[in-house]
């Protein structure tokens, strides 16, 4: 490391964007929070404490969006995660064509998820879709996918897992590609089957890099808005309703600054405790194993 | 073993399937005639639907919102934020790889306290309007905690590794926070004169903002593995820093360079949240109008796909290029 103090013309710009439009904005909507600031109908702001606070964590639908999004990151995150660690194993295995497929397998992450969830919806239409089509054949009903409660869970958890997989698969094969070889010999030359080798070897060797890829796909997965908003509207009722779209109707419908600061910031909260927990269960399990 | 390796193919032949029928679906609905998506699903082009230019043609004739317009604001507003920050985040990224820092937490708390207290003393008793106060409080601060940073201050000192941990962990925070925020501070500084709210600039700084944590992150790892012998032969012959970095560092990371470009490029084209709350019609970009096309005009799905396309043609051609930028290894060092 040297010392020059040309090192503040290089970090100031990036510094003072970062600080200008994340952290001063944060702490401005963090003063807000603590105030009754509406603009319809306008009234002067003014502080009332953790009112804002309280009568949100009273309201069943907080708990309810709390709630619903939850469902959707845990299992869509642990499907990406089984299904992209499957199709990584596969890719690794020298299959031919296996970089073609790379680059098709690749394509999903980086659609706009507007896009996908139009595209999705066009697929799961009972009278257009294909889909539908496919599963009548099979002599299911007309299933309504994005009309029951049950059914719009399950559709947007399966948009979220085929646009995101691609993104498991691409950093779990990267971790394949740098095991070495040799331990793996060694496992064949004493009669160790696939399976064991697999659980014995390759996973705790990238079980650092899934715990990585885990909770950035858990945090990420957290702010899901576009492919609700597009694909149901957080309907039916409210039923696959997420925070960032709650945040949206508070703070565009019914403009109540004061409130939608104060739950943007139990949402921050929120992902704060997630993350914390989420590294607590992985620091527990990784002791016990050593 | 034999059995394992057609399984494995099997697999990820069904996964390609799942993955790109969805594609296949939106490219050959955009050619349908109506009656050949109203009719029910229609698979294969010339076989069992007649390919129509139809809901090109209505794209065309801005029957569904300004297209070419549109594609405009998106590609410029990208291509300035992605070159901004690719350039910005990479001369923070080697400063904070050859450079030790030191910042003390207790000047971050001070810059917290007085933008905060600042803010919130000048609007209500110095009689400052809000983006006013604002800006006064936010400049003070600034000075304030970079002066107390220079001198002794009891509590830890954050070095490189808190700094770089700092700009990652702007990623963590929800973006609806910031987003809110921001569409309360650019309307307020909207009534003293600067308009921000729909504007290039608005938006081109909030995504500069946003993309610098993944540029910072991606680029020291790119600029921790160059060799560093190259740098020291030019130090011994006084070549200043800022040329070793734009002579010597900047051309050897072109390969991480392009990679980070195009991957900050595709988080900008794709954005929906940020271009949803700061835009209304001037400079709305490409999300927007796409995700609007379902209400528009009611279900006109062969106009929706054609909609759709413009969104994802210009990234899946950057999914190949990526593809083969990736082989690299660039997303691996990034992950450690």
């Amino acid at each position: 490391m040297r010392n020059d103090p040309i090192k503040y013309f290089f970090i100031w710009p990036a510094f003072m964007i970062v600080l200008a439009m994340a952290i001063f904005p944060l702490i401005y909507s963090l003063s807000i929070s603590f105030m009754n600031y509406r603009l319809i109908p306008p009234l002067p702001p003014k502080f009332n404490g953790f009112d804002n606070y309280a009568k949100l964590l009273s309201q069943p639908r907080f708990w309810s969006v709390i709630y619903t999004t939850s469902v959707i990151v845990v299992i869509s995150v642990s499907l990406q995660y089984v299904i992209g660690f499957a199709v990584a194993t596969a890719l690794n295995a020298k299959i031919r064509g296996s970089s073609v497929f790379r680059v098709l397998l690749l394509m999903p992450m980086l659609i706009a998820p507007v896009a996908v969830a139009l595209i999705a919806r066009m697929i799961l239409n009972p009278v257009i879709g294909p889909l539908d089509q496919f599963l009548t054949m099979f002599g299911f009903p007309d299933l309504p996918f994005l009309a029951d409660k049950n059914w719009a869970m399950g559709s947007i958890i399966a948009v979220e897992v085929w646009q995101w997989t691609p993104f498991v698969i691409l950093l779990m094969l990267a971790g394949l590609q740098t095991l070495p070889r040799d331990v793996y010999e060694a496992a064949t030359l004493e009669n160790a089957s696939k399976w064991r080798q697999f659980w014995d070897i390759t996973f705790p060797m990238l079980l650092p890099i899934s715990v990585a890829i885990i909770f950035i796909r858990i945090i990420e997965s957290f702010k899901i808005m576009d492919t609700v908003f597009v694909m149901t509207g957080g309907g039916p009722g409210i039923a696959t309703e997420t925070l960032t779209l709650f945040a949206y109707q508070e703070g565009f419908k019914k403009f109540n600054l004061g409130y939608t600061s104060a739950l943007s910031f139990l949402f921050l909260i929120f992902i704060i405790i997630i993350g914390v927990i989420f590294l607590a269960i992985v620091k527990l399990y990784v002791e016990k194993r050593s | 073993m034999k059995l394992g390796r057609s399984f494995a193919t099997f697999g990820l032949f069904f996964w390609a399937f799942l993955t790109l029928f969805p594609l296949y679906w939106v490219i050959v609905t955009a050619f349908k005639a109506p009656p050949a998506v109203n009719g029910g699903p229609t698979y294969l082009p010339w076989i069992d639907f007649t390919p129509t230019l139809q809901a090109w043609r209505d794209i065309a004739s801005g029957l569904r919102g300004n297209f070419i317009g549109t594609v405009t604001h998106s590609t410029l507003i990208g291509v300035t934020a992605s070159l901004l920050a690719t350039l910005f985040g990479s001369m923070a990224a080697y400063a904070l790889v050859r450079f030790p820092f030191r910042v003390k937490l207790g000047a971050g708390l001070i810059f917290f306290a007085i933008a905060m207290g600042g803010y919130l003393v000048l609007l209500n008793y110095a009689g400052l309007s809000r983006s006013n106060s604002m800006l006064i409080a936010f400049s003070a601060a600034l000075i304030i905690s970079v002066l107390v940073n220079r001198m002794r201050l009891p509590g830890p000192v954050l070095g490189n590794e808190d700094i770089v941990f700092w700009f990652v962990s702007q990623r963590m925070f929800p973006p609806v926070v910031v987003a809110f925020a921001l569409f309360l501070m650019y309307s307020e500084l909207g009534k003293s004169g600067l308009t921000m709210i729909d504007t290039f600039w608005g938006m081109t700084l909030v995504y500069v903002a946003f993309s610098l944590p993944i540029v910072v992150w991606l680029m020291r790892d790119f600029f921790a593995a160059l060799p560093i012998e190259v740098e020291e032969a030019a130090l011994v012959e006084n070549v200043p820093s800022w040329r070793i970095f734009v002579d010597i560092v900047l051309p050897m990371s072109t390969p991480g360079l392009a990679a980070t470009f195009m991957i900050t490029l595709a988080f900008v084209w794709n954005e929906f949240l940020f271009a949803l709350f700061l835009t209304n019609s001037k400079w709305q970009t490409l999300p927007i109008l796409v995700a609007g096309q379902n209400s528009q005009r009611g279900d006109e799905w062969w106009a929706v796909s054609a909609a759709v396309m413009f969104a994802i043609v210009p990234m899946i051609v950057m999914a190949a290029i990526l593809g083969r930028l990736m082989r690299s290894g660039l997303m691996l060092g990034a992950i450690k």
